[in-house]
């Protein structure tokens, strides 16, 4: 794990669940695998606590455990999960383009809580699309059940491991920790439930207006008796299948940017239809027929089966080799190569970066080193026509950033300098993962400031706050204009102006990071894909 | 050797011309201090992507930020006691859900010790007699040594039921520091409440023994 990793890792952390589940962390990310007491030790936080934070990152499987001899229970951070956590605003937005609000609270729920029941989700769901909804309507569970179904279907969502049901045979003690096991098929396997129910609303009006202190309130909601159907099926979303929607969602709009919209819905289809027969980590995907394209585009394209073709051998054709001609039956057999693909984003990442942070010179003598592979100083400046001491300039600029490297080729075996071969040359899989390991300073870098940012204003913050909480108690119980305009004038002008430049700033920060996190996505699939082909 | 042309004058071991330097003496000066903190760019960035996608992203975000918060997942550092305790606090702090994990999921080591007053001796005793085989280092081993001998001597009846509860729900290594502790601080209340007056527990529950004892009380007169 690098610094920056780590670092990164510590601001999601502490952001979502406070420094002392941040300090656990951190610590298990950094030394590794440790067991309860040792981990109390170094970090010098009580076990209580450590207990309890360890039942947090458990839950929200970001640390597993083991059992090794003699009964020690060591424990393991997964650094990779935890940056997923900067995902969490994608994979509900894709949730809610998939499956509409439903999808979305179900997915929401899930990724808040770690793993759920499935009668706790579809319960919790109905009661907040219940809110949402207008007076006297309410949410069915069935409804909600449905969408879970057909999100568990489309491996959305997965059961987790679970304790093995054992007869107890065994004389000894009860191990110190379970085993939980899960198998392929019983993965998104949904349990028979007969949900009935409708959601309820909160009416938290009413219960304020009793005078009733509020800490009663938690003490009533938790107080069902009845026992859960489900016991002990618990369920967490599915985070590949998302990488994988993600994945097809890059290449198809790769497609349509480089040709047309036809193309890449032919494509679209290509992907939907190997969707249950490729493994997500397959080079590319099973061959398709022309024919089965054909019978499976969607119903309003009415295009003919000879233009499909023609589109089919130009996608073929194309150099960035997306779509690869594997046979000549059935009408042509047709695969999509998903690493070519994820290469190719990669590599337009790559160039993209160089071109926005040096010049479109600087990016035509990446390209240029890119596709010949491998160059001499003296041919650069021949092929890219430009001037010797820019172009040389140029290269050492990318050099010293790692973007392009030298490759030596000496020509006697003493390596004298004035008697090698230098020629530059782009390695795309280290630059991938040095520009991964910059977008990982960047994100860190988004979120200090952010929440410094966030520091500065807080007095402010708080004002405002607690301003806009006396006007809507006001309005709640119904005041006058005057003395609603009075209330909002405790807010000075200029601070008003203070808090519209925070917001600003702080939205600009946010939406950084979420797409920063993109190009984070596409540089891992590409090394994950290409460090699975070696 | 035969490159060593001009002995003691500085020769480049390659052809500086390679390198984009003509043969005369321009070389650039040597940077004495690291790269600028904040170096000036001569391309300002990319706005940002703007869309219906991308603003409901963006408040999702600042959402999941917010609930987070109030989720009982986050543990609150606990504050270091402030000189005037407000009165406004009380009434300021934000009730959370408690959470009870699924302990059959869960290590056994990973559930909380009760830690109920009279709960200290009862695990001792447990510890002792049930689990035998316990990994004990020696450190473990001298602690216990010093508990068994510092307790007195009587049980009191009613905690017998504690005793059990305690030996189900405690685990072996995990719990060694926590349970000195606590048996510490019960001691001490303990003799705290011994303190308080001035009848010897013994007295009262041994009422069997009571003749046979009367003599080995310190405190009864002697004639």
């Amino acid at each position: 794990m690098t610094q920056a990793e780590i670092k990164l890792c510590s601001l999601l952390l502490q952001e979502h669940f406070g420094e002392i589940v941040e300090k656990i962390g951190v610590h298990l990310i950094r030394t590794g695998s440790q067991p309860l007491r040792v981990i109390a030790h170094d970090t010098g936080t009580s076990l209580d606590q450590v207990k309890k934070a360890l039942c947090v990152l458990i839950q929200h499987n970001l640390v597993i455990y083991q059992v090794h001899k003699r009964g020690v229970v060591e424990y393991e951070a997964q650094c990779s999960r935890v940056l997923r956590m900067l995902r969490y605003p994608r994979y509900i937005y894709t949730a809610k383009t998939l499956y509409s609000d439903t999808g979305e609270l179900i997915v929401e729920e899930l990724l808040l809580n770690g793993k759920m029941t499935m009668s706790a989700v579809v319960k919790k769901v109905a009661d907040r699309l219940t809110e949402t909804m207008e007076d006297g309507k309410t949410m069915d569970y069935a409804e909600v059940s449905n969408t879970f179904v057909r999100l568990a279907d489309t491996h959305f969502v997965q059961r987790c491991p679970f304790v093995p049901a054992t007869e107890n045979s065994d004389p000894g003690p009860p191990p110190p920790a379970p085993t939980l096991v899960i198998n392929e098929k019983d993965m998104y396997l949904v349990p028979k439930l007969s949900l009935i129910g409708k959601g309820k609303r909160r009416r938290s009006s009413d219960e304020d207006a009793t005078g009733e202190p509020k800490a009663k309130r938690p003490k009533h909601t938790a107080d069902n008796k009845e026992p859960i159907p489900d016991d002990g099926i618990y369920w967490q979303a599915n985070l590949d299948r998302f990488h994988q929607h993600f994945r097809d969602q890059g290449i198809v709009s790769a497609v349509a940017n480089r040709m047309d919209q036809t193309s890449s819905e032919i494509v679209r289809t290509m992907l939907r239809m190997s969707e249950i027969t490729t493994p997500s980590n397959a080079p590319f995907t099973q061959p398709l027929s022309s024919n089965e394209i054909f019978r499976s585009l969607p119903v309003g394209y009415n295009i003919s089966k000879q233009v499909l073709d023609q589109y089919l051998t130009l996608l073929a054709d194309d150099p960035l080799e997306f779509v690869g001609k594997s046979g000549d039956s059935g009408g042509g057999m047709y695969v999509i190569n998903l690493h070519k693909a994820l290469g190719s984003l990669a590599t337009a990442t790559l160039e993209s970066v160089v071109q926005e942070r040096f010049g479109s010179r600087c990016a035509r003598i990446f390209r240029l080193v890119l596709q010949k592979k491998h160059l001499e100083q003296k041919q650069v400046e021949d092929f890219a026509m430009i001037p010797a001491k820019e172009a040389k300039d140029m290269l050492y600029k990318m050099l010293s950033e790692n973007f392009i490297s030298l490759q030596e080729i000496p020509k006697t075996p003493d390596h004298a300098p004035s008697r090698t071969f230098y020629l530059y040359t782009v390695n795309i899989l280290s630059a991938a993962r040095m520009l991964l390991h910059r977008c990982y300073k960047s994100i860190a870098n988004l979120i200090e400031r952010r929440q410094f940012e966030t520091k500065e204003n807080k007095r402010l913050l708080e004002k405002s706050q607690r301003v806009e909480a006396i006007i809507a108690s006001m309005q709640a119980t119904g005041a006058e204009e005057a003395q609603l305009q009075e209330i909002e004038e405790m807010i000075t002008a200029p601070e008003r102006q203070q808090l519209e430049t925070l917001k600003r700033n702080v939205n600009k920060l946010d939406a950084s990071e979420i797409q920063v996190d993109e190009t984070i996505f596409l540089l891992e699939s590409y090394i994950e894909s290409t460090m699975k082909r070696q | 050797m035969a490159g060593n042309k001009g002995r003691g004058r500085a020769a480049y071991t390659f052809n500086i011309e390679a390198v984009g330097f003509s043969r005369g003496e321009k070389l650039p000066d040597v940077v004495l201090k690291p790269p600028p903190l904040f170096p000036d760019t001569d391309y300002k960035p990319v706005p940002l992507r703007t869309g219906e996608g991308e603003d409901y992203m963006l408040a999702l975000k600042q959402e999941l930020r917010e609930t987070m918060k109030r989720m009982p997942y986050f543990m609150e550092t606990p504050e270091e006691k402030q000189d005037i305790e407000r009165y406004s606090k009380r009434y300021m702090k934000v009730y959370k859900e408690e959470w009870i994990p699924d302990w059959r999921r869960l290590p056994r080591e990973m559930m909380p010790t009760k830690k109920c007053k009279k709960a200290g001796p009862k695990s001792k005793k447990a510890k002792v007699t049930g689990q035998g085989t316990s990994l004990t280092n020696p450190a473990d081993v001298l602690k216990k040594i010093e508990e068994l001998e510092k307790r007195g001597d009587g049980e009191k009846s009613d905690e017998e039921n504690e005793e059990k509860e305690g030996s189900k729900e405690k685990s072996k290594e995990g719990d060694d520091d926590e349970e000195d502790d606590a048996a510490e601080q019960e001691e001490y209340d303990e003799e705290e409440q011994e303190e308080e007056n001035d009848y010897i527990n013994s007295y009262f529950e041994d009422g069997d023994d009571f003749g046979a004892d009367s003599d080995d009380n310190m405190d009864e007169a002697t004639y």
